[in-house]
């Protein structure tokens, strides 16, 4: 298996769209940290509110959210966390990261988690599919693997480029918040369900950045599965890639009704726990991963019984 | 043949849809020995190959290489098999070594030595670090054949192999298949257009049509000796000949005589001392192409006839 992953991995890299797509990333996070940088140059805030005004704003609407009595658990949670770090940055003097260092945009790095799905998205529709396209499929399946492990492998390596593209996405976030930004004042204080302590940037940016994987993870694996199915890469790329953008509006459409909670798009974004946007009511984080981890065996499931029983005729 | 076949199609068919492309194929294939397999356009020839190396899966019916089944232990019989079929597509945006390097690592230590041995031995060795898009088809097909030996396989299949080669190329590639089959006792299967290219190629020769085997014959067999007498008057020459014990048959504006190359010069004799004119006697050799016609009725491609 080692080395058909092996032989996946080197037929990924000898194309350029796999170079082009990683050094894009690179490049796009470096323009987006330059032209904010040059916009607060060029125009800089009058009268800047200070941190602690800021805060103040901040937790007088926290606590207006919690008197509302229709919150969800997870929500009223998120508020009285959020809640608790104000009072306590207040009471301590203790300021958050100021919005332009390093130390934020590495907090926030996964916001621009969507370039790694669209990125991933196109590998995982094309490396099944491209085989078919080519004609290779037939030199590929008259060796002595069975397909499943063909197909197995093909998987492991579109995961691992979509995980050395988040890893990618986070080291050029710190670095370009290093060039453009710099080590920024201030301390990153996190709530653990019963008091206010100190955390590491670092590994709350790591873990925003695994929590949002989940949907670069299963929008990856749709593609995946919609290449191998229907053979053909713009189709699978085109289609998730619609999917991606129309499926999470449709969240709002569907928000009354039950069925919503089965939705694979109610779930995709993790970081909602953590961020207090939960657009659907009643759900937890467990029943997301659930929710996701049964679309996945569907997807793997399509994608192997096609794959294993196809007549090759290419 | 009393030797164990080592490539066995039992009963093999394919039905796709309410058609039957396939009909109950069943034929042996022996190391050492080069099987033709002819057929005219949509016969059924790709089919049949692909089943037997596990593109297609047969309706019914198996494909048992060196006693292991291709439905069953896909692995196990596939790892004795070196295919190319149709044109050996490859990784274009790859160099030949890495296409190489690649279909490698899918068998069982296959060491970087022998890779270069190979390449040596399609005779690619200058052009094998180029990527595969600058080849030309020759150039491809030598390096399918190269991937196709890679892992020393006891049974070879191909699939229109001289498809795109040079004469020179034709000529190298059967007599490389002659010998491997020769000297290592491979098991070759190929199908062609190129009837004049199976006829020096092949040891034996099986015909399909309608998904059917028509016929298996060997090369030898359809090469029997026959002479063509232009000798006038024709009639008073056939009675001759036939009348000493010539099988004789017309043909044309001369007389076909089924016989030995020494039986000849006894044979004119005759007929010079009868005072027949004879113009000309030359050994007469129907091309496989003329058998191939005769065998499948005029070559039409199949289902033309449901019109």
């Amino acid at each position: 298996m080692l080395k058909l992953i092996q032989n996946e991995w080197m037929k990924l890299w000898s194309r350029k769209s796999s170079w082009i797509m990683v050094i894009l990333l690179a490049v796009i996070l470096f323009g987006t940290a330059g032209i904010t940088k040059w916009v607060n140059t060029a125009m800089p805030i009058e009268n800047p509110e200070s941190w602690q005004e800021v805060e103040t704003n901040e937790l007088a609407y926290n606590m207006s959210m919690l008197e509302n009595t229709e919150l969800s658990d997870a929500q009223r949670e998120y508020y009285e966390g959020e809640v608790a770090i104000s009072e306590h940055r207040l009471e301590n003097d203790l300021p958050p990261y100021e919005y332009d260092s390093m130390q934020q945009g590495v907090i926030e790095s996964h916001i621009m988690m969507s370039i790694v799905t669209l990125f991933t998205v196109i590998i995982a529709g094309g490396i099944v599919a491209s085989e078919f396209s080519q004609g290779t499929i037939k030199m590929l399946l008259t060796r002595p693997v069975k397909r499943w492990k063909i197909l197995t492998s093909k998987y492991i390596t579109t995961m691992l480029y979509a995980i050395l593209l988040a890893i990618v996405l986070f080291i050029v976030t710190a670095l370009a918040g290093l060039i453009f930004f710099g080590i920024g004042d201030g301390t990153f204080l996190t709530w653990n369900g019963s008091e206010v302590v100190e955390g590491s940037f670092w590994l709350e940016g790591l873990k925003m950045l695994a929590l949002s994987f989940a949907s670069v993870w299963i929008i990856g694996t749709f593609a995946f599965m919609l290449g191998t199915v229907f053979r053909s890469s713009s189709l699978a790329i085109g289609l998730s890639i619609f999917l991606m953008f129309t499926g999470i509006q449709a969240v709002f459409l569907l928000a009354d009704y039950e069925i919503v909670k089965y939705y694979l798009f109610t779930h995709t974004d993790l970081t909602q726990y953590y961020t207090g946007f939960i657009p659907v009511e009643d759900i937890t984080m467990t029943m997301s991963v659930i929710v996701l981890i049964v679309y996945f065996i569907i997807f793997m499931a399509i994608s192997y019984l096609t794959f294993g029983k196809r007549d090759v005729t290419a | 043949m009393s030797e164990q076949a080592l490539v066995q199609i039992k009963n093999l068919s394919k039905t796709i849809g309410s058609k039957r492309i396939i009909k109950n194929l069943d034929l042996d294939l022996y190391k050492g020995q080069i099987t033709g397999f002819l057929g005219p356009n949509g016969a059924g020839k790709t089919t049949t190959i692909r089943m037997m190396v596990g593109l297609m899966k047969p309706s019914e019916g198996d494909v048992l290489i060196d006693g292991k089944s291709v439905k069953h232990s896909f692995e196990e019989s596939i790892e004795k098999v070196g295919v190319i079929v149709e044109n050996p597509e490859m990784y274009k945006y790859m160099s030949g070594y890495k296409n190489l390097l690649h279909f490698s690592r899918m068998h069982k230590g296959i060491s970087k030595k022998r890779i270069d041995e190979v390449v040596h031995q399609v005779g690619m060795k200058n052009r094998i670090n180029e990527k595969v898009g600058s080849y030309s088809l020759g150039m491809r097909q030598r390096l399918g054949l190269a991937q196709a030996l890679l892992h020393d396989p006891k049974f070879l299949i191909l699939d229109e192999p001289t498809n795109g080669l040079d004469p020179a190329g034709i000529r190298e590639f059967r007599l490389y298949l002659q010998k491997i089959a020769r000297e290592n006792g491979v098991a070759v299967f190929v199908s062609s257009h190129l009837l004049s290219e199976i006829e020096l190629l092949c040891d034996r020769i099986a015909v399909i049509q309608n998904g059917e085997l028509i016929d298996i014959k060997n090369v030898k067999e359809l090469q029997q000796s026959r002479f063509l007498f232009k000798v006038e008057p024709l009639a008073e020459a056939e009675e001759i000949l036939s009348g000493i014990g010539f099988p004789v048959s017309r043909f044309e504006d001369g007389l076909l005589v089924e016989t030995e190359a020494q039986h000849i010069p006894g044979a004119v004799k005759i007929l010079v001392n009868a005072n027949i004119s004879i113009f000309a006697v030359q050994p007469f050799k129907a091309t496989l192409e003329d058998q191939f016609l005769e065998m499948t009725g005029g070559g039409d491609i199949a289902q033309a006839h449901t019109k």
